[in-house]
């Protein structure tokens, strides 16, 4: 699913983020990279989406060599890819079932197709009641399932999830993950970056260490063993 | 793109209007300043034109025959001139008329002229020429002099290249200043329409996220452009119809026939007031356009 091979990268002012790091995600797996701040891990998520190119290496996802992808040809990867943030970064003028119709509009699906699909997507984030609600009327942990829901609207066979829970109270942040796990079992390949050793620990899954710019742990059902 | 989504795309521009209403109406209102401002400029320039084009098209060369032709050689002679390109219209003038014409010039000192009727009137005949392009009447008027039985030419030289040299440097200089306020006009307004883009720069960056192409994400701010821009012109248009229909009452009131005389040398009006809005509904549009397509460029490099 995801290969990456051998990836550097640094910026123009000399900081290098990351270091060789060479990983291999397979199709239907949920990973967990986890390290303290400056290890490298948003540059890592920003490596995943294309917003930047490595300086050494190779990025391969779902076959697509992404390093090697034309400025115009992205947006079209980017489909393929469902992304939610921190910040969950909503189109605060639509509706909720407008923000994710609009993720379907984008790909130029059919009224009929958009119809069907986001209310299906909203009630599997339980939103199927909220449809016709503002962003700024909903809870944190609502607005999070909103942005999950788009992420998830157009079938993408991988989600990133940049520090979904980082904003969200424990007991929020659990019922995205429920969500998250979810997803995973239809069988999307989940990529969480976080912080949130609790839930680390409690998924039970694979987690990748980073911590200055190398990988320093990569462990199949691993823990939060990261010291920060 | 997919008929579908061009649907959307269009309503997604207009509601963004309404949406950033405080936006939309700073950059309508500066769209409509210097539209306005470029209006009244090319009314101006357009009635200079349409003066300096009276003023040029009344230069004439004067073809003075010799004497004792006969009348088919005068007629070969007007046919030759006829021919010559660039002439617009030819008249002839017999030796009878330049008398009475200069005679209506001495006006009370007539009398000089007493005797000089019939066989011993000295007036020459001529042809009076008058060409389309006077920056050609030299030309011509060389190529006249050398027919056989044209004793003498005139078109008086220097006040025909003095006035082309001033007429000639109105146009330059008028067209050099709507070149300028063109200019100043895109960069205002582009940098106006900037701020609505600026304002926005999340909701392109979500867009660009979830894959959205550059022109998916253009399309809406492009019809956004160009609708500031129409509403823009359509406003200054307004304004410059209301400023030179005033201007004329005006001048109509406090010079009245002299200035009706005048006005008929002036640019038609109903006509240049259409012209003069066409231009600011196409220039209002192309620098919408322009203006919010320079202003995305930046924020879509994500």
């Amino acid at each position: 699913m995801i290969a990456i091979k051998d990836v550097t990268k640094k910026y123009p002012n000399g900081t290098v983020a990351l270091e060789g790091i060479d990983i291999d995600i397979h199709k239907g797996e949920f990973v967990f990279f986890v390290g303290s701040s400056g290890a490298g891990k948003s540059t890592l998520v920003k490596l995943l989406l294309r917003e930047e190119n490595p300086t050494y290496g190779s990025i391969t996802i779902d076959g697509v060599t992404i390093n090697n992808l034309k400025r115009r040809q992205i947006p079209y990867f980017r489909r393929k890819v469902g992304v939610v943030f921190q910040d969950f970064r909503l189109l605060s003028d639509k509706t909720v079932s407008e923000n994710v119709a609009f993720a379907m509009h984008i790909v130029g699906a059919s009224k009929r197709e958009i119809t069907r699909q986001v209310p299906r997507v909203l009630s599997i984030v339980g939103l199927g009641d909220r449809a016709t609600v503002f962003p700024n009327q909903l809870s944190g942990g609502e607005q999070q399932r909103v942005s999950l829901a788009r992420a998830i609207v157009n079938n993408p066979s991988l989600l990133i999830a940049d520090e979904p829970t980082g904003n969200l109270d424990p007991d929020t942040a659990w019922e995205i993950m429920k969500i998250l796990k979810e997803i995973n079992q239809r069988g999307t390949t989940v990529v969480m970056v976080t912080h949130a050793r609790d839930i680390v620990n409690y998924m039970r899954q694979r987690v990748v260490t980073l911590d200055g710019g190398r990988i320093v742990r990569d462990q199949e059902r691993g823990g939060y063993s990261f010291e920060d | 793109m997919k008929i579908r989504t061009l649907g959307l795309q269009l309503r997604q521009g207009f509601s963004g209007l309404w949406r950033n209403r405080v936006m939309t109406l700073v950059a309508v209102g500066s769209v409509t300043a210097v539209l306005l401002v470029l209006g009244l400029s090319l009314l101006t320039i357009i009635n200079i034109n349409s003066l300096a084009d009276y003023i040029e098209s009344s230069v004439e060369i004067k073809a003075f025959l010799e004497e004792k032709l006969d009348s088919s050689r005068i007629e070969t002679i007007g046919e030759k001139i006829g021919q010559i390109q660039g002439v617009r219209e030819i008249d002839f003038e017999t030796k009878e008329m330049a008398l009475i014409k200069y005679r209506e010039q001495l006006g009370d000192n007539d009398s000089l002229l007493e005797g000089l009727e019939g066989e011993n009137n000295p007036f020459p005949s001529s042809y009076i020429v008058k060409v389309d392009d006077p920056n050609t009447i030299g030309s011509i008027a060389d190529e006249i002099a050398v027919f056989e039985g044209v004793e003498e030419v005139q078109y008086g030289k220097d006040v025909v290249d003095r006035l082309l040299s001033s007429t000639n440097l109105i146009r330059v200089v008028g067209t050099v200043l709507i070149c300028i306020l063109a200019f100043i006009s895109v960069f205002i307004i582009s940098n106006t329409i900037k701020m609505t883009v600026v304002a926005r720069r999340k909701e392109i960056r979500i867009m660009k996220f979830i894959g959205a192409t550059d022109g998916f994400i253009r399309f809406p701010f492009i019809i956004e452009g160009l609708m500031m821009g129409i509403i823009g012109a359509a406003l200054a248009s307004g304004l410059v119809t209301a400023i030179y229909n005033y201007f004329y009452r005006s001048m109509h009131s406090s010079f009245g026939g002299v200035f009706v005389m005048i006005s008929g040398y002036l640019a038609p009006y109903t006509e240049s007031l259409y012209n003069t809005s066409v231009i600011l509904l196409g220039v209002g549009m192309i620098i919408g356009v322009i203006g919010s397509g320079i202003s995305l460029r930046r924020f879509l490099n994500v």
